[in-house]
């Protein structure tokens, strides 16, 4: 019976664990994916934020995201890295971390397969970065490519 | 309800903001539209490649092929995987190849994938030419590198580095050309301006344009480190070509005003910078605070008529653009649409040879990308119908056409299905 306690003990504290680290990693994003950030977010107001390694100002609009964070907990934030490319994965890890990012929730396009992801969110975006989404408490999406700055995103995630 | 009101009154302001920047707003522009009609040459199944796993050094395993035909007629095509340069040699036009080659020099990281890529080039006595932009410990940080052989590929050089200024800062985007005789014209977007500027805790607006010279042949070993023009887009491959005079232009998408990415042309005059102002290209106002990563394509033929193509996504302008120019970019004739803007036309490449000027693109059907051709048999008069060339499932690289005598090819790598050659 001892045990068993300290197996349910040890099994509590993996699942805490594991609990704190649930958005840790990024996730492959895929159709069935969207449609349920889509369907999480619904009636609120969201942004999704696309961003690659190899784009300087998505790391300006990575470190805004971070000082918002830093002052309000719970944003509306989908984080999406478009490389599509699995030779940058540690890098695009470490950039995560670096911005303090893990508590959002981040996915990363199938190696090989970055239009065909990026035409499930928007077939008429082609690709340059960053790319922000603006997404109305229905379900309306607005993007915007370049750089967004704080003032914008503090108006859309906290009014 | 007063709330309700309040947030149904922001909602609309701020969306309407946020239209007002935002490029996906449909806009109408004002230049004529080619012909774009398809018709489906696709390649035959035999041809089409499967897709197949990756063996570690395998062409096949690359995300960006480079190919160039030597003066000989070989037609050269160079990858870079696991920190190494490989290559291979094909005797009959891209139809076989030989077995891969690493090239002998030690490891270093090697930028390969989207705009950046390793480079290849001839001279007229066995000589083989290579260089690439290789990152450093710190991000977006670089370094231009060079690696030449005089004995057509069996042994090359200890590489260099061919920017001068030392400083671990970007230096990326290479672009190369050599000359029958060895002079090699290396340019390349630079940083250490904004790295000075930045460490005076001053404002900073992109890249500058950098050119190196040197001649391996004549032991003119030292690169020189020129600076063209500044404030250039940190993120779009360069386009260079030699004029009928062997002058160099260089094509490029530069930052006008306030974010606006537009492209401009510099001529060098005998290697001289005497044209102080570049001309700009487009004028399709495509304002963005980030990175396109689209870069254009230039191609001077017999005539000195400059060829030009471009991408832009601005409020005037959408899509790939063509446009040709008499005086060096000084005028230029009416843009032309190429490819469907609604099915992703990007990425254009072109290349002259006698009347016919050749433009191929990329674009995406929502399962399959897709490579379209579309040829002017009258140096731009007119142009033929679109045709689609072959399509990949797993990524796309870039597609450039290349020469060898009087026939152009295409060349396109397909990641994970192969590099797919083939004559225009």
């Amino acid at each position: 019976m001892k045990f068993l306690k300290n197996i349910h003990g040890v099994l509590l504290v993996v699942c805490l664990l594991f609990a704190g680290n649930a958005k840790a990693s990024s996730i492959e994003f895929n159709k069935q994916q969207l449609a349920t950030i889509k369907t999480q977010n619904m009636g609120k107001q969201w942004l999704m934020l696309l961003w690659s390694v190899d784009c300087p100002p998505c790391f300006k609009e990575l470190a805004i995201i971070q000082q918002l964070q830093k002052q309000h907990n719970d944003l509306a934030i989908v984080i999406i890295n478009t490389d599509a490319n699995d030779e940058i994965n540690a890098e695009r890890d470490d950039i995560i971390k670096k911005f303090e990012l893990s508590r959002l929730s981040n996915f990363h396009f199938i190696d090989g397969k970055g239009a065909q992801s990026r035409f499930l969110i928007d077939a008429s975006w082609y690709g340059e970065l960053p790319r922000s989404y603006f997404i109305e408490s229905n379900g309306k999406f607005h993007g915007k490519s370049g750089l967004v700055n704080q003032a914008m995103l503090r108006q859309w995630l906290l009014q | 309800m007063p709330t309700l009101i309040y947030k149904s009154l922001f909602l609309t302001v701020f969306v309407s903001l946020l239209l007002s920047v935002n490029n996906s707003v449909a806009a109408e522009h004002n230049h004529q539209s080619a012909s774009v009609t398809a018709a489906l040459t696709k390649e035959t199944p035999a041809k089409m490649a499967q897709t197949v796993p990756c063996a570690e050094t395998n062409i096949v395993c690359a995300k960006t092929v480079t190919s160039a035909f030597a003066p000989n007629g070989d037609l050269w095509r160079l990858w870079a995987i696991n920190a190494s340069l490989y290559f291979q040699i094909s005797t009959d036009n891209g139809l076989t190849f030989s077995a891969s080659s690493r090239i002998a020099i030690d490891k270093e990281k090697i930028s390969a994938r989207n705009e950046n890529r390793p480079k290849i080039a001839f001279d007229n006595y066995q000589g083989v030419y290579v260089s690439w932009a290789s990152p450093k410990e710190k991000k977006y940080s670089a370094d231009i590198r060079f690696s030449y052989s005089s004995d057509y590929g069996k042994t090359f050089t200890k590489p260099v580095t061919v920017n001068d200024d030392n400083l671990l800062t970007g230096h990326s985007f290479n672009e190369m050309l050599v000359t029958d005789e060895g002079d090699i014209s290396l340019v390349w977007l630079d940083s250490r301006l904004t790295y000075q500027l930045r460490k005076e805790g001053k404002p900073t607006n992109g890249s500058a344009l950098y050119l190196g010279k040197a001649n391996y042949r004549k032991s003119d070993l030292g690169f020189s480190n020129e600076q063209l023009a500044n404030n250039t887009c940190v993120c779009c491959r360069i386009a260079i070509d030699y004029n009928n005079q062997g002058e160099l232009a260089i094509f490029w998408r530069h930052i006008y005003g306030d974010n606006i990415r537009e492209f401009a042309l510099l001529t060098l005059a005998n290697g001289e910078k005497v044209q102080q102002v570049p001309y700009q290209i487009s004028y399709d106002h495509w304002k963005i605070n980030g990175c396109p990563h689209q870069g254009g394509a230039i191609s001077i033929n017999e005539n000195n008529r400059y060829h030009l193509v471009w991408f832009n996504q601005g409020d005037v302008g959408k899509g790939i653009f063509y446009a040709s120019s008499h005086d060096q970019g000084k005028s230029l004739t009416k843009p032309i649409s190429v490819g469907v803007q609604a099915a992703q036309a990007a990425h254009p490449h072109l290349n002259t040879n006698g009347n016919n000027i050749d433009i191929v693109w990329t674009q995406f059907n929502g399962t399959e990308h897709e490579l379209w051709h579309q040829r002017s048999p009258n140096n731009g008069k007119s142009f033929n119908n679109a045709v689609l060339l072959a399509t990949a499932t797993e990524g796309s690289d870039r597609p450039f056409i290349i020469k060898n005598g009087k026939t152009s090819y295409v060349s396109w790598h397909r990641p994970k299905q192969g590099h797919w050659v083939q004559a225009l």
